[in-house]
C-alpha cells in the first residue's frame, strides 16, 4: 500500500498516530501530529491532500469532504489549525498559521430559509439519501510568506496576498492585499508592510 | 521541603518542571499545562497563593519567557505564548481558550522567517527558536477576561478592567474601564468604589 510519495533521499513524511492516508502526498521531512489530523478526511480525489516538503503539522485538522482538495507547500508551520474543506483549499510555501485558526471555504450550509429547512432535513437521522441542497463553496487561496495569528478565521473565497500579516482573533471575510496587516471582525487593513 | 513535582491528582503522566515556583496553596489541574514549556530561567513560571490553573491552560513559554500569575488569579484554560514576560496580576479571572501572546514567535523579515522555516524541520522538537520580537504583557490585579479572547504583544490592561468574550486587545486598557470588539475599544468606565475598603 503506498503512502505516500518519496521524492528526496531526506527522511520520509510521517503521522505520529498511523498510515497517512494513501490519497494524501506528503513530501519529505513532512511531520503530522496529533491523533485527530486526519479524524474527518474524506475526500475520495486523488489526491485529496498534497502537502510539500519540510511541514510541520502540529495538532492540524484535516477535515476534507468527499470533493474537497488541500494543497500545502513548503516550509509550513501550522499548529492546532482547522482546515475545514469541501472543494479547494491552496496554500503556499513558508505559512504560518497560529493555534486554533479556521480556514473554510464553505459555509456548510444553504443561506436561504427554505433550502435550510430542506437541507436541515437531509442532514437529519430521517433524511436518509435525501439530497442536499446546493452549498456555496468557493476555493481559498493563501499565498507565499503568509502569517496567520492564533483564534483568526478565514472565510470562503477568499485570497491572501504574499507576506500578508492576519492579526490574532481577525475575521477575514474578503481578499486581503499582498504585504498588508490586518486585523478585526470584519478584518480591516490597519498597515502595509 | 520541596512540593511534589508529580500532582497526586493529575490524570497526565508528567511532572510540573523544576523552575516552576508553585506556592502551596495553588492549585495546578494538570502538569499537561507545561507540555510546551521550555523555560530556561531560574524561574519560569511563578504561581501565586490561591491562584489555580485548569484544564486547558497551556504554558507555552519560551527559553527565556516568564510567567507571573499572581495570588486567587484564575486560568480557566489561556494559552499563554510567552518568549519574555506575562504578568498576571492578583484576583485575575482569566476565561477559556483565551490567547496572551507578548511574541509573535516568527520574525516580522520575510526573508529571516523563511530561514527559521528551513531550519525548523531539522530541530527534534520542531519548536520555533528565530529571535523574533517580543514585548512583555501585563494583565493588572482585579483583570477580568472573557473567552475566546486575544491580548497582542506589548499590551497593558490596567487594574480593575474587563475585557468582553471573544475581544482582541491590540492597545493598552486603562484601569476601571470595559472593553469590548475586534479590535476592542472602550464601552465604558468602572467605578473605583468598594475596592480599597478592605
Amino acid at each position: 500500500m503506498e503512502s505516500f510519495i518519496v521524492t528526496d533521499p531526506l527522511e520520509p513524511a510521517r503521522w505520529t498516530e498511523g498510515i497517512i492516508p494513501g490519497n494524501a502526498r506528503v513530501g519529505p521531512n513532512s511531520l503530522i501530529n496529533g491523533s485527530l489530523a486526519f479524524k474527518r478526511f474524506r475526500s475520495r480525489r486523488d489526491p485529496g491532500l498534497t502537502m510539500g516538503a519540510c511541514c510541520t503539522m502540529d495538532g492540524v485538522h484535516f477535515a476534507v469532504g468527499e470533493e474537497g482538495y488541500v494543497e500545502i507547500g513548503d516550509y509550513c508551520y501550522f499548529t492546532s489549525a482547522i482546515l475545514l474543506c469541501e472543494l479547494e483549499i491552496r496554500i503556499g510555501n513558508y505559512v504560518v498559521i497560529g493555534w486554533n485558526a479556521s480556514i473554510t471555504d464553505t459555509d456548510f450550509h444553504p443561506i436561504g430559509p427554505a433550502e435550510r429547512i430542506a437541507d436541515a432535513i437531509a442532514c437529519s437521522p430521517l433524511g436518509k439519501g435525501r439530497p442536499r441542497p446546493e452549498i456555496v463553496r468557493r476555493p481559498v487561496i493563501i499565498e507565499d510568506d503568509v502569517w496567520i495569528g492564533p483564534n483568526a478565521t478565514i472565510l470562503k473565497g477568499v485570497r491572501i496576498g504574499c507576506g500578508a500579516r492576519v492579526e490574532a482573533g481577525a475575521m477575514v471575510t474578503r481578499d486581503v492585499p499582498v504585504r498588508s496587516r490586518v486585523i478585526g471582525n470584519p478584518a480591516q487593513v490597519i498597515a502595509e508592510l | 521541603m520541596e512540593s511534589p513535582r508529580k500532582l497526586p491528582w493529575d490524570w497526565y503522566d508528567g511532572t510540573v518542571p523544576e523552575n516552576v515556583v508553585l506556592d502551596e496553596t495553588a492549585y495546578v489541574e494538570t502538569a499537561f499545562s507545561f507540555y510546551l514549556y521550555r523555560s530556561k530561567l531560574p524561574v519560569g513560571v511563578k504561581i501565586g497563593r490561591g491562584a489555580s490553573t485548569y484544564l486547558g491552560t497551556m504554558f507555552d513559554v519560551g527559553p527565556r519567557g516568564h510567567v507571573v500569575l499572581g495570588d486567587y488569579a484564575l486560568v480557566h484554560g489561556a494559552r499563554i505564548i510567552c518568549d519574555a514576560e506575562v504578568e498576571i496580576g492578583d484576583y485575575a479571572l482569566i476565561s477559556w481558550n483565551v490567547v496572551l501572546m507578548d511574541t509573535y514567535r516568527v520574525p516580522c523579515d520575510v526573508t529571516l522567517r523563511r530561514r527559521e522555516l528551513e531550519l525548523l524541520p531539522f530541530r527534534a522538537n520542531r519548536c520555533l527558536e528565530a529571535e523574533a520580537p517580543a514585548r512583555p504583557i501585563r494583565v493588572g490585579r482585579n483583570v477580568w477576561i472573557g473567552f475566546d479572547a486575544c491580548v497582542l504583544p506589548g499590551v497593558t490592561i490596567g487594574e480593575g478592567s474587563v475585557v468582553g468574550a471573544r475581544s482582541v486587545v491590540a492597545e493598552d486598557v486603562p484601569p476601571y474601564t470595559i472593553v469590548a470588539g475586534n479590535p476592542a475599544r472602550v464601552i465604558r468606565r468602572l467605578e473605583e468604589r468598594g475596592i480599597h475598603d478592605g
